[in-house]
């Protein structure tokens, strides 16, 4: 069976499994580095099975968008394009991490990337200033609020999709939607037939999508991007995926039913759509064997760079407090 | 002197008073010039555009429009954050609070956002946002919107904390706040707002700022050094006039900023005086009085001639009676049995 897609349309599919097998990579290596206590402090929260929602999210950001991302934060960093040397010397705590060894939040606002998270849903309603002062500049640029469902249940939530209606301001509410509030099952926290349809309670289109599906997302995004950049306001994206890493990575999840975990395993987005470009012979296995090759070359670069960096200097932890 | 009639209609001005402006138009007057001079500053709070409560952002829809004087939902967090939000993408808000004690709502968003993102950024983002905070005790408003909270804030890393006394220093202070790159307190008494003050003739003039980080000697003595802030600050000083009289030399500082707070004027004073009273209407645990003499202890303990006293709320819910109200915020007869108790007249 072949296709009917352009060159563009192909080179586009193959970057979309580029990026998510990046994020996979730079993650598993990141997890890899607590297991084998080369990092000490919090353990990695892995996005592992989620990676279709960022990465289908930010495909459709030109520069100039904002992202605000949560305390999982790591796939719409890889997916913004930060250079994973510098994302895992940050994850490592070294000098030359983005933030300067300063925080798990990796930051790049060159890049449109504002990295936040350590209080559940207060990326939100900075996201929501973000996009007052694109308004106000005049720009048609966006941005886009990632949090998770246990934030859809915070009141800055309920505040921000609120103030984005009311000041039509170009601003995508991007949920991901795993399943889990660490170990509260969404359905027990949420009795809305789904977290989307609160858009309605204030007046925003919301949508929900299939966060497994790299092109779904990349389709959902692109059309509330369009509706922001000309104007239309706010929409509220529900992306359901599931979590298979645990909260963080000295989760067991001994409290998930028995084979849940790996039924998740097998709806991966990533394996999803090299199957789909492999059954439409774009993406042979020995193309797909080399993608893999180069992304494994790439992170186990960007292991040695984290490794070799300094930690910061013991000064550093008295500057950047003041601008 | 002060307004306790803060929800009545104001009385006319007395002719020594009329040529002199409020502190509540010299708030109105530094904001409205430093929005002429940069088009990146805008306000957003809950009735501003109409009907400020206290009247501090009147007129000001009028010249700017909606835009630049956003009409705020009843949402503390999300404004906050939208202020954050909008510092980061390059515009200078200001944000009203209709009492000060509302920023207990939105904290995390100042506290851990607003103060944080730079430091955490490694560097890469700055927060220029100003926050107005009505406070202050007097007028029988009740416990959630009597308070004088900043003492919370300068326990806080990343946080300036502005606290205007005269109309000079509320104009002069104002736009410092703007101007300024990181996130501002600035505490306003609600009994100051109508208060009218002598100015000088710098008052009028568009590039007059107060820097940071300077106290003010508001009187000079030789016996006690007494560091007041707000409305306590004048009484402190009809104290050392009256105090006068009696053969005692009060010195009197206003830090009028307490992130950064000028210690070096304080020391200086206590090293000459030998004693130390600190007045303000903050909560005494672990408040900013104590955070003064603790800093003065440490770098002056040498040239103490007493133990230096604090006075402030003892620690209770400002109460809605005022009798009781009255009862725990400091006084001017207070203020003088501290200071006359420090020279060993008590």
């Amino acid at each position: 069976m072949t296709h009917s897609l352009t060159k563009a349309d192909v080179d586009e599919r193959v970057a979309l499994l580029r990026t998510m097998l990046l994020i996979r990579a730079v993650e598993n290596a990141w997890a890899d580095a607590y297991f084998a206590e080369e990092i000490t402090g919090i353990p990695p929260s892995l996005s592992t099975g989620q990676e279709a929602i960022a990465t289908g999210a930010c495909a459709a950001l030109a520069d100039g968008d904002f992202v605000f991302t949560t305390h999982r934060g790591q796939a719409p960093q890889i997916a913004r394009g930060l250079e994973p040397r510098r994302v895992l010397a940050e994850l490592y705590c070294r000098r030359d991490g983005y933030n300067k060894g300063k925080s798990y939040h990796v930051t790049d606002v060159s890049r449109g990337v504002i990295g936040m998270g350590g209080v559940v849903p207060a990326q939100i309603p900075v996201a929501g200033g973000m996009a007052v002062a694109q308004k106000m500049r005049g720009t048609d640029r966006v941005s886009v609020a990632f949090f998770g469902d246990g934030a859809s249940n915070e009141g800055a939530f309920h505040e921000t999709a609120n103030l984005a209606a009311m000041w039509t301001l170009p601003l995508i509410l991007l949920c991901e939607n795993n399943g889990y509030c660490i170990t509260q099952p969404v359905a027990d926290a949420v009795k809305a037939p789904s977290i989307a349809s609160r858009a309605a309670a204030y007046g925003l289109p919301g949508v929900c999508v299939d966060g497994n599906d790299v092109l779904a997302v990349r389709e959902a995004i692109t059309a509330a991007v369009a509706r922001a950049r000309t104007g239309g306001g706010a929409t509220l994206v529900e992306a359901r995926s599931e979590r298979v890493a645990g909260h963080l990575c000295h989760d067991r999840q001994g409290y998930r039913p028995a084979g849940e975990i790996d039924a998740a395993r097998g709806r991966c987005p990533i394996e999803r759509l090299r199957g789909a470009l492999a059954a439409a012979q774009i993406l042979e296995a020995d193309a797909y064997a080399r993608l893999e090759a180069e992304v494994a070359a790439e992170v186990a670069d960007a292991v040695a760079f984290a490794r070799a960096s300094p930690f910061p200097a013991t000064h550093e932890a008295c500057e950047d407090l003041w601008a | 002197m002060f307004d306790d009639r803060l929800f009545r209609p104001g009385a006319a001005p007395s002719p020594e008073d009329r040529d002199r402006p409020s502190v509540r138009a010299a708030l109105n007057a530094a904001m409205r010039e430093e929005m002429r001079r940069d088009p990146l500053v805008f306000q957003m709070g809950e009735d501003i555009a109409l009907a400020s409560p206290f009247g501090v952002t009147s007129g000001l829809a009028a010249e700017f429009g909606r835009e630049r004087i956003r009409d705020a939902p009843c949402s503390e967090v999300a404004v906050l954050g939208a202020a954050v939000g909008a510092a980061i993408g390059g515009m200078r808000p200001i944000v009203e609070f209709q009492f000060g004690d509302f920023l207990s709502v939105a904290i995390d968003q100042l506290t851990h956002q607003a103060a944080m993102l730079r430091y955490l950024t490694g560097g890469q983002v700055k927060v220029p946002l100003v926050v107005r905070l009505p406070c202050g005790a007097g007028q029988g408003a009740g416990s959630q919107h009597s308070q004088s909270l900043y003492s919370w804030f300068v326990h806080a890393p990343g946080i300036k904390v502005v606290l205007p006394a005269t109309a000079m220093d509320a104009k002069g202070l104002m736009k410092t706040a703007i101007r300024d790159d990181n996130p501002v307190l600035v505490f306003e008494h609600k009994q100051l707002y109508r208060s009218r003050w002598p100015v000088t003739a710098e008052y009028a003039d568009p590039e007059f700022v107060i820097p940071f980080g300077r106290a003010a000697i508001r009187r000079t003595g030789h016996d006690v050094t007494v560091v007041a802030t707000l409305t306590l600050l004048h009484h402190t000083l009809a104290v050392a006039d009256a105090l006068a009289d009696e053969g005692i030399s009060v010195e009197v500082i206003d830090p009028r900023t307490l992130v950064p707070l000028d210690t070096a004027t304080i020391v200086d004073s206590v090293r000459r005086t030998g004693r130390l009273l600190v007045v303000d209407e903050a909560y005494l645990p672990c408040g900013i009085q104590g955070e003064v003499m603790a800093l003065v202890v440490e770098r002056a303990f040498d040239a103490l001639k007493a133990a230096p006293r604090r006075l402030g709320n003892p620690g209770v819910p400002v109460p809605f009676a005022p009798p009781l109200e009255a009862a725990v915020i400091p006084d001017a007869r207070r203020i003088a049995e501290a200071i006359r108790a420090l020279v060993g007249r008590a």
